[in-house]
């Protein structure tokens, strides 16, 4: 499905980041052991969610390309979050890494549409992409060479 | 996506707002206010009788004399409180606009914005209001200045920005000390009627903020009143002509912000990709229904390759816009306000037409979203082949339909833009400093924009207009505002 307004990105933003908050959450009850850490995760997507919104509502003008600052095609970043009984932790962790990598490609590819129409949201954009890139993955991937 | 919930779900009978209470208007003359999209009926509204105007004025005029003694930072602390409910209130006042005018939910957030920006900047009143002072100005002689407020001031309001507009100036208004009368339009009263219920909530004393409904009755009232001290007005230029003439006779003061045609014009050197969109708002935003719309589009330079480039995007772009109804988050163009609205396009368009213009794009069927009577809706409508003297050239059509035109060189652009009788908003599109300067300098224009589609100053800058866009000599917003609704007073002291 093609997005074109911003609002409708604001809420496909929201779709995606509970959508992980959800995987979080099964990940925390699944592994007792990382249960802090997916936890956090899960904090963290509710407040990229405000942060997002946050922006979008302080500079959403009427004056500003709202209608016209998108072309986002959410076939792009359709998330898998569900979790077989046989799935294993490895491959669980790489669901999750696979999961933030279509997350930050997202919030990137929106963040360069709309740079110059949007104001504050592409710039709230980037700052959450780069805080997955440089926190989260990076955590994920400490956890997988780890092992169970 | 979902269509976003409706937030007005009976229908009600619209009260007045008279000296902090909620009046049942007496008047049989009882209109309805009808969703454009859905065509259903979400309120009623009362032309109210002269008496219950006439008692609207009296209450502001008799809050005045406390209200002006209470502290500026007291008048701005129930500022500060009505920002905060705004803020608590966002979302509602927002569907709420869509509902009852039909813009995209986007377009309606972006109006709460606005309007809770002029709130912001008028809590700094006490900074804003300060006068001027000089000692000695002979030896042992001081003169100061001081700003007093007025009185009591009427607001009439437009249809097309039902929540914003009035926030130009109430604001301003009541921070300076003055009482304010609104009449919002009857098409789509609800905004200010949910303005009234959070003024009350903020604990704003009774009779310094009022709200009467009625039409154009109730603003003859309000304009010869000898208790009103000044208008302020945004709506056609035909009306606010006999504002400014009405007001004159008595010794108003008057802002009327008038109507417009405005000039987008595309430089050779323009960066396409960056000026479709700001195209797209610019024309189509709205539904095209804003004094700030660009209306004609002029591409300039003798490259027929450029013309067609920039020709092709913008109606290929336009093409593909989302008309529907805005609740539904992927419309990128709501319906028109009114059924009057809609034939008033649609006559311009068989004008143009008539007059030998092209027609690209034609809007008069519009191929909506969703399951909707298509009573309102006029799709994006874009002419080639238009020249300046054509009427869709020269007269506001209020409606998504964009006049395409063909200049030389910037000094033609220029010199077609300036023949026009009004003069709000005219942008250029351009990478180079020469060329915006060149405009900037020479466009006959209250407001310009430098690749920028809607040129719509912020709450702290004044919304400018010129020639037959703007009657009056302070504009709204910004420091003009806040002189407009204050009195200079000069005092030379000597102590002996």
């Amino acid at each position: 499905m093609k997005l074109n307004t911003a609002s409708e990105v604001i809420s496909f933003t929201k779709k995606l980041e509970e959508q992980s908050a959800t995987f979080y959450k099964e990940l925390s009850q699944r592994y007792v052991k990382n249960e802090d850490i997916f936890l956090s995760f899960v904090n963290e997507n509710k407040k990229n969610i405000i942060q997002v919104e946050r922006a979008y509502y302080g500079v959403i003008s009427d004056a500003l390309e709202g209608c016209f600052a998108f072309t986002v095609d959410t076939d792009e970043y359709l998330l898998t979050t569900e979790l077989s009984e046989k799935t294993d932790y490895s491959e669980a962790l790489e669901r999750a890494i696979d999961i933030e990598e279509k997350i930050i490609k997202f919030y990137l590819d929106a963040a360069e549409q709309s740079k110059s129409f949007l104001a504050d949201v592409p710039r709230a954009f980037k700052i959450i992409a780069k805080k997955r890139e440089n926190n989260r993955k990076t955590a994920l991937k400490a956890l997988l060479r780890k092992g169970e | 996506m979902a269509i976003l919930e409706e937030p007005i779900k009976e229908v009600v009978k619209l009260k007045n707002y008279i000296n902090g209470e909620w009046v049942e208007s007496k008047s049989d003359e009882i209109l309805d206010i009808v969703n454009p999209a859905t065509q259903k009926v979400i309120s009623k509204v009362p032309m109210s009788t002269p008496d219950e105007v006439n008692e609207a004025i009296t209450a502001a005029k008799e809050a005045y004399p406390e209200w002006r003694t209470t502290t500026p930072l007291a008048r701005v602390r129930c500022l500060f409180r009505l920002k905060e409910l705004m803020e608590e209130n966002f979302e509602q006042l927002s569907r709420v606009q869509t509902q009852e005018h039909g813009k995209t939910i986007d377009e309606s957030r972006g109006e709460t914005r606005r309007g809770i920006e002029m709130v912001e900047v008028a809590t700094g009143i006490p900074s804003l209001m300060m006068g001027y002072n000089l000692e000695d100005i002979a030896t042992g002689i001081d003169e100061s200045v001081i700003y007093q407020p007025l009185g009591a001031f009427g607001h009439i309001a437009p249809f097309n920005f039902p929540f914003m507009v009035p926030l130009w100036f109430s604001p301003f208004a009541m921070a300076t000390g003055n009482t304010f009368v609104v009449k919002p339009s009857p098409r789509d009263p609800i905004s200010q009627v949910k303005i009234a219920e959070l003024v009350d909530e903020a604990g704003i004393p009774p009779g310094v903020y009022n709200v009467i409904h009625g039409g154009a009755e109730a603003a003859s009232i309000l304009m010869e009143h000898k208790d009103i001290k000044g208008i302020t007005f945004v709506g056609s230029t035909k009306v606010g002509k006999d504002i400014y003439k009405k007001c004159g006779e008595t010794g108003k003061r008057v802002i009327a912000q008038t109507s417009a045609k405005n000039f987008m014009v595309v430089m050779p050197d323009a960066d396409i990709a960056g000026t479709i969109p700001a195209l797209m708002t610019s024309f189509f935003g709205n539904a095209g229904q804003r004094c700030l719309a660009g209306a004609n589009l002029v591409i300039v330079g003798k490259d027929d390759s450029f013309y067609n480039k920039v020709l092709d995007a913008f109606v290929d772009t336009a093409s593909k816009i989302r008309v529907g109804y805005g609740l539904d988050e992927s419309t990128q163009m709501g319906p028109m306000q009114s059924i009057d609205g809609k034939e008033r396009a649609l006559g311009y368009i068989e004008k143009g037409i008539a007059e030998g213009g092209k027609l690209l794009l034609d809007g008069r069927k519009a191929d909506i979203i969703g399951d909707y009577p298509d009573t309102c809706f006029v799709g994006p409508t874009i002419f080639s082949d238009v020249n300046p003297e054509m009427t869709i050239a020269r007269e506001e059509i209020f409606g998504p339909v964009a006049s395409v035109m063909r200049a030389k060189d910037l000094n033609e652009a220029i010199e077609i833009a300036n023949r026009s009788n009004f003069g709000n908003a005219n942008a250029i599109f351009t990478s180079s400093g020469k060329a915006a300067r060149e405009f900037q300098y020479r466009v006959e224009t209250g407001n310009i924009g430098v690749n920028i589609g809607i040129v719509a100053p912020m709450a702290f800058f004044p919304f400018s207009g010129m020639k037959d866009s703007f009657f009056g000599v302070l504009h709204g917003q910004g420091k003009d505002v806040i002189r407009f609704f204050t009195e200079s007073k000069v005092v030379i002291q000597r102590w002996l």
